[in-house]
């Protein structure tokens, strides 16, 4: 219908805000027209090169860089504790669990995974080979500090 | 992902010191930063996503949000978040964001055919005043409306509510929390005499068992999730039962799964009142003291438009909400149909899991908790299912004490606080007061200093009826605010985008992001979101969280407070109001909708100088006064004295917010039972003092089929929801990196079995067809979800897979909410047929991807 | 036995039978007496040594045949789910896993785990096989419930067998000198070089739960 409104709008959108990498809009926006049919890009691989990546920030829970496909996280058992426990890191070579992962809700420290923590999927994901849709802004505490040293560093502070 | 630059200087660094060991560095060679550099401002804010209303501590430096994490102090998450809440510092960073109101143009005008072109604020408000000034001249106050957001802070909210209602005298409001949780709002209302949870999170930690109807807390509240795995796996005897329409994570850590058929669950719930009943459960003395009985208005249609056949066959679609007065054996009789055997035979519920069920409830010594979000209230019958647990709950007293009680999921941030409290739908005005009673609208004329006999006493269109208004021409002027509704509302092909393109209509959406529904509106305003301004929220336990500004908002965004308010600049009440009332109000005559609106004396009664030192805050610099707190003030008066009390403004921003009602400074625990709630009568015990009789009512309701059922052209069922990692329709996660690469696109979750049988596999695309539309998706079946045969789940935050093309929009007759979890659909493999284009006419996104 | 005697002896127990016989030795009467069994019985006389033994040849091979086929018969994934119990417990997770879809389309059945391919074993695992026969005719696992409650004894089972026989069937197709390390990811390849190759582990040792979900994993070794 209107083939050229999404570059004009995009266009627009990003007045005063830079490029936009958005290779995939329609999973942002929509089809243009909205009535269009889409067909759906293929399912992304996970990717499993076991490299850590970088946190946001500290506090952050760290990505899993691993296959977790068929690990049970069930009330028998829980996969990702028989490389990350404590006891088993030695034999796993896994990062073991942080010690905020001791803490009960009192704040307590318990001689192992606290029972609240049990559930590691809620706050650690893995990840695909999927490309953003759309470069993210956010800049690390990092770059603020020592603007100097980051590559990454776009906004030209 | 690859080395980074600073990793290249460490190592540099590291090899230069290994070379010449003796050499002193420089200290700008030194990677450790020291002292002020690595100073952050941190301060509290509820999190930005779901009901739960997590405590989170935002670090900010140099203007900018740099970190995020739970908050240690917050009684809610006690430093826990999920894995969206410990992204959010990035949500508001995403490229797009957009930073000047557009409108389409065409040479050098408004056309609703041009393109979407950079304004001004003025251009874009001086181009909808005249529209809405034309329409209301026209047509009247029923062809304006607009759609809000349990989103919205309370102050926007509220604010809202009064230009629509007290300014444009239309109750044409819904919030999107009407697809949400209509249906926990109504029966509350209706068994209670008032809305919200009588119990809290507390519950967690004191219940001896967790029912979980139709909820998939694992994944979609992850936190209150916490909670409950903590008890299950810190106490032996505590047991969880899940009911679900397929297995899911939730599932995985109950004791038990129990897999119904859709819509079964009324024949479930019944079972389980009538074998409290039969096995001698029932706690007479309270049912006695503290219970009425009534039957449902059966056989009452899906909300459907009027002219469908099944609302024309319905004998009670007109009189859905109507209930007779009866009494125990009438509603005996009733549940006395509902036999271990047909509940089994409806459900499809192996009979050891029900019987497990209904004795755990029937159990006088076991402290139940049961709670529900989407799978109830997203349903034809949902207001009969929230009835139905509650009269389990009232049945066998098990109700308003720690660790016992019906506990209502809420899906927003501030579905309670802004959609309910503050009164954002078509029907309700702030503090449980309904727009059909004279004598709530005069509390709240008098309470917003208005002429008597102002506020409009018919109820707006809800959600569903808005699109459905759009399109038929009725509804001409429309502000969506703070939602996505052209991804998320039902049946969108053919009855939301045509209203949104019908050429009476002026579409206005307010985003802080290029959505759907903006792309698809005629003008589209900036919009400041989060910790960009300062707001209130309301969570899921009645708790009110305050935060401040903390970040600028990009370019020209401002907050929807603010656009609101400056858009009531645009009218005077000549334009708006009928001539008779200002000629017996004369004292209105024309001042603006601002001056009466939001100068009047109290809103504006705070000044500048009682924002909390070190905090910007736009709209009041804007409008040379503390607007929040003006609000506040002005919006407690509605409910303080009524049992909906709040502390004074500068309180919350000090505590980690408060369970209303907040008398004396006390909040409540548990509402209804003396020693926790004030309101309740000394050596009461226990009063539903909502209600006029201080009782609550058992709602007697048949088991009723759903709207659609899978046959042999439409043989599956869709359900559709959320993931962990997307929050509703992915406007803000899809932007975070990580998030979106954890789950980057919807799927179809199947059975492998139902794959094999249309000879489809894994990855395999395919289309989603139903009588409405179809899509085209990707085959899953393996992954997090476990369809049972016959079921199929398709999430709804891919804006490329429109799954609510596929919907019915067929409502809960009574609550007017969407029912996403029930139609019909096949699934085929999809036949690559190439997208007419014009041969001439390269795709212009080829470039783009 | 005793019941058959007692409901007997109401109907044999007249006057007119003078000479009292059990129903089976009556039966083998019966049966010696057919005209058929009566020549099967006597010594050939007519046939040659020739026919009897190639006759004997043929009558083997149809019977081995007949076996080996009813053994590969009850040895396919369709038969083992021709059971209530295998196709709505174990299949259904099966379905869910790398056995059973992956990128090249090689499935692991049933027996490919459960069923050893030599000879001797794949007789005696049969053979064991008809308690799971015995426990389907009399409902042993009736419910999903039943079967849960019995997955720990059944997972260690198949643990302590595969333990056993160092994995065989995992090795059937994984053999650990086909590997190629280069192509596994670094945390797979260490593990498997520093517990696999060394013989330190075999395979089931860390890779449990991986066709089926899991039981109470409580003081299994290496599990918290």
């Amino acid at each position: 219908m209107r083939p050229r409104l999404l570059l004009a709008a995009m266009a627009a959108a990003c007045l005063g805000a830079g490029t936009l990498l958005a290779q995939d809009a329609p999973r942002l926006r929509g089809p243009e027209p909205f009535t269009r049919e889409q067909p759906a890009p293929p399912m992304q691989r996970a990717i499993t090169n076991d490299v850590r990546v970088r946190r946001n920030y500290p506090d952050q829970p760290p990505l899993i860089p691993h296959a977790i496909e068929g690990y049970a996280l069930d009330l028998n058992a829980n996969k990702c504790m028989s490389c990350h426990a404590r006891r088993f890191t030695e034999q796993s070579q896994a990062p073991m669990i942080s010690v905020t992962h001791y803490q009960d809700r009192e704040g307590n420290t318990l001689g192992g995974l606290a029972p609240r923590r049990y559930a590691c999927l809620s706050c650690h994901v893995p990840q695909t080979e999927a490309r953003p849709l759309v470069e993210n802004r956010f800049t690390d505490m990092d770059a603020l500090a020592e603007p100097e040293r980051q590559t990454g560093n776009r906004g030209g502070r | 992902m690859t080395l980074s630059r600073r990793d290249l200087l460490k190592a540099e660094a590291a090899a230069a010191a290994a070379m010449a060991a003796s050499i002193i560095l420089p200290a700008e060679a030194q990677n450790v930063a020291r002292g002020e550099e690595l100073r952050l401002k941190w301060d509290k804010a509820p999190c930005r996503f779901c009901g739960t209303g997590c405590g989170v501590m935002v670090g900010v430096k140099d203007g900018r949000v740099v970190a995020t994490h739970g908050d240690m102090r917050a009684e809610v998450n006690r430093g826990l978040n999920c894995v969206k809440g410990y992204f959010l510092s990035k949500i508001m960073y995403g490229a797009d964001r957009l930073t000047r109101p557009l409108m389409r143009m065409r040479g050098g005008r408004f056309d609703k055919d041009g393109e979407l072109t950079p304004v001004t604020w003025d251009q874009a408000f001086d181009t909808m005043a005249a529209h809405w000034k034309r329409v209301l001249r026209e047509k009247g106050p029923e062809a304006v409306g607009m759609f809000g957001s349990g989103q919205w802070t309370m102050f926007e909210g509220y604010a809202a509510s009064k230009l629509m209602r007290a300014g444009f005298r239309s109750n044409n409001l819904d919030p999107n929390a009407r697809h949400c949780m209509a249906s926990a709002a109504v029966t509350f209302i209706r068994t209670f005499g008032s809305d919200e949870p009588m119990g809290c999170y507390d519950d967690f930690e004191h219940a001896d068992a967790f029912v979980l109807w139709g909820s998939n807390m694992a994944e979609m509240h992850p936190i209150l999730w916490t909670r409950i795995t903590d008890r299950r796996l810190s106490a032996d005897h505590v047991r969880i039962h899940t009911l679900s329409t397929y297995e899911h994570r939730t599932t995985d850590l109950s004791d038990a799964g129990l897999v119904f058929r859709p819509g079964t669950d009324l024949a479930i719930l019944n079972y389980i009142a009538n074998h409290i009943i039969q096995s001698g459960a029932v706690n007479r003395d309270f049912v006695q003291k503290h219970v009425n009985f009534r039957l449902a208005n059966t056989d009452i249609g899906y909300g459907l438009r009027p002219d469908h056949t099944l609302e024309v066959r319905a004998q009670h679609a007109n009189d859905a909400a109507v209930s007779q007065p009866a009494d125990f054996d009438a509603y005996a009789k009733l549940v006395g149909e509902y036999t271990l055997d047909r509940a089994h035979e409806i459900s499809g519920v192996p009979k050891p899991q029900l019987e497990a069920l209904a004795r755990l409830y029937a159990d006088p010594k076991a402290k139940v908790m049961s709670l529900w979000t989407m799978g109830f209230n997203q349903h034809v019958r949902g207001v009969w299912a929230n009835h139905m647990v509650y009269n389990i709950h009232l049945l066998t007293g098990k109700i308003s004490e720690p660790g016992n009680g019906p506990f209502s999921l809420t899906g927003q941030p501030s579905a309670c606080g802004t959609a309910r409290e503050v009164g954002c739908f078509s029907h309700r005005l702030p503090a449980d007061m309904q727009v059909t009673n004279p004598d709530h609208r005069k509390v709240m004329e008098e309470i917003w200093k208005l002429p008597p006999g102002l506020l409009p006493g018919k109820v707006g269109f809800h959600a569903v009826q808005q699109d459905r208004m759009l399109k038929d021409g009725k509804l001409n002027a429309y502000w969506i605010m703070c939602n996505n509704n052209l991804q998320t509302a039902p049946n969108t092909s053919n009855e939301t985008y045509p209203g949104y393109r019908n050429p009476a209509n002026l579409i206005v959406c307010s985003d802080p992001y290029p959505t759907v529904t903006a792309m698809a509106a005629d003008i589209v305003l900036p919009t400041a979101m989060w910790v960009e301004k300062e707001g209130a929220y309301g969570n899921a336990e009645r708790r009110t969280q305050f935060w401040h500004e903390l970040v600028q908002a990009p370019g020209e965004a401002r907050s929807d407070l603010w656009q609101v308010m400056e858009f009531s600049r645009r009218f005077t009440t000549d334009e708006v109001w009928p001539a008779e009332m200002l000629a017996k109000a004369p004292e209105y005559r024309g001042k603006t909708l601002y001056e009466v609106l939001f100068r009047n004396g109290q809103v504006d009664r705070f000044p500048l100088s009682d924002i909390a030192p070190g905090y910007a805050n736009h709209e009041s610099k804007a409008f040379g006064f503390y607007v929040q707190k003006g609000i506040w003030e002005e919006y407690i008066r509605c409910g303080n004295g009524h049992g909906h009390d709040y502390a004074p403004f500068d309180t919350y921003h000090e505590v980690r917010g408060l369970r209303w009602p907040v008398v004396d400074g006390k909040e409540t625990r548990w509402r209804y039972r003396e020693g926790y709630d004030p309101y309740v009568e000394k050596g009461a015990g226990l009063q539903f003092y909502g209600n006029p009789d201080k009782r609550a009512n058992i709602m007697g309701a048949p088991y009723e089929p759903p709207a659609e059922t899978p046959d042999r052209d439409f043989d599956l069922w869709l359900v559709t929801g959320r993931v962990l990692e997307h929050w509703h329709s992915g406007s803000m996660t899809l932007r975070v990196p990580e998030l979106y690469r954890a789950f980057p696109g919807a799927v179809l979750f199947m059975h492998p079995e139902d794959a094999q049988a249309r000879d489809l596999r894994r990855g395999q695309e395919v289309r989603i067809v139903s009588r409405r539309g179809e899509i085209r998706s990707r085959v899953e079946t393996r992954g997090r979800n476990h369809m049972p045969r016959g079921v199929v789940f398709v999430p709804f935050f891919d804006a490329s897979q429109l799954i609510n093309k596929v919907t019915l929009d067929a409502t809960d007759p009574i609550s007017k909410q969407t029912d996403y979890k029930k139609c019909a659909v096949k699934v085929v493999a999809a036949v690559d047929r190439p997208v007419v284009t014009p041969a001439s006419a390269p795709d212009p996104r080829a470039g783009l991807r | 036995m005793s019941g058959a005697e007692r409901a007997s002896s109401p109907a044999g127990g007249g006057a007119e039978a003078p000479r009292r016989r059990g129903p089976i030795a009556r039966l083998w009467h019966w049966f010696r007496a057919l005209p058929l069994v009566r020549v099967a019985t006597r010594p050939a006389t007519s046939f040659s040594l020739a026919f009897l033994t190639l006759g004997g040849f043929v009558a083997g091979v149809a019977f081995w045949g007949g076996f080996n086929t009813a053994l590969e018969a009850t040895n396919r994934t369709e038969f083992c789910i021709g059971c209530h119990e295998m196709r709505s417990n174990v299949y259904q997770e099966l379905q869910g896993t790398v056995h059973f879809t992956n990128r090249s389309g090689v499935r692991a059945g049933c027996p490919d785990c459960h069923v050893p391919h030599n000879w001797t074993d794949k007789i005696a695992r049969k053979m064991q096989a008809s308690k799971e026969v015995w426990g389907h005719i009399f409902g042993t696992i009736a419910t999903r419930e039943d079967f849960l409650a019995m997955r720990r004894p059944m997972a260690e089972r198949e643990w302590a067998r595969m333990a056993a026989n160092d994995s065989l069937e995992c090795r059937n197709c994984h053999s650990a000198q086909s590997m190629d390390l280069s192509r596994q990811n670094p945390r797979a390849a260490a593990a498997h070089e520093r517990f696999l190759f060394s013989g330190e582990r075999t395979c089931i040792d860390c890779h449990k739960g991986i066709a089926h979900r899991l039981p109470d994993m409580s003081n299994v070794p290496g599990w918290h």
